[in-house]
């Protein structure tokens, strides 16, 4: 999976438009990047990527970029 | 009504899978207004259905890390009209179950014929938020009979 085609992943998750959503954007940019949103994120990255977030991962995660740096240090992303 | 929405458990696999079944009462005055002349059993309790099955499911883990709820209906859709009285069969298969949340794929079938389907993914509340006292009925008939 390249960067940007894990973007427009991480803006489907979130129900944002593929064009809203950058590595920079900040979390609090996102609306449904709430509680029910880290929810669906932990399901789905273990789910599509066999990665286990931790709370701790969780809660330092503050943009987009956070999520993509994770799918990177499991070598899921190929750029 | 009570919400009660699973009767009995047919089987179970504690944390894998469960086959349950509920019928609803066509006297449940829910009918009057669901609707009127035509009445069908609504999605949104086709839905609680599964996901009652698949917290019960959940919970016979007794994995303590609190009681399952429902926390997102990922997908949903309803095939055929469900008439009150007609014997809804639902299974669950779950499909990750970690400390913070579950997801699962459940379905209801009436007579053979898929009506409904859904992907859901549950969080977990710790127990000693519910009245002491509350224990799950059904799961537990379920398990006293598979135990004795």
């Amino acid at each position: 999976m390249t960067t940007q085609e894990a973007t427009r992943w991480i803006a489907g998750l979130f129900q944002e438009s593929a064009d809203s959503i950058a590595p920079e954007t900040p979390r609090d940019a996102v609306a449904a990047w709430d509680s029910l949103g880290e929810l669906t994120l932990m399901a789905d990255m273990d789910e599509k990527f066999s990665i286990v977030l931790t709370d701790t991962q969780l809660k330092a995660m503050t943009k987009v970029g956070d999520i993509l740096q994770v799918l990177r240090e499991n070598g899921k992303l190929t750029d | 009504m009570r919400f009660l929405l699973v009767d009995e458990i047919l089987a179970l696999a504690p944390g894998q899978r469960i086959r349950a079944t509920k019928t609803m009462d066509p006297g449940d005055e829910l009918f009057q207004d669901h609707f009127p002349g035509f009445p069908v059993v609504p999605g949104v309790l086709l839905t609680e259905m599964m996901a009652q099955a698949a917290g019960k499911c959940l919970a016979a883990e007794g994995a303590g890390r609190g009681w399952p709820m429902l926390a997102k209906i990922t997908s949903a859709s309803f095939r055929e009209w469900v008439k009150p009285g007609e014997v809804c069969e639902i299974e669950a298969w779950i499909r990750s179950s970690r400390a913070q949340f579950a997801t699962a794929d459940c379905r209801v079938e009436v007579s053979g014929r898929l009506v409904a389907e859904s992907s859901l993914l549950f969080s977990f509340v710790p127990r000693d938020r519910f009245a002491a006292e509350w224990r799950d009925e059904v799961l537990e008939r379920f398990q006293t009979k598979a135990g004795g």
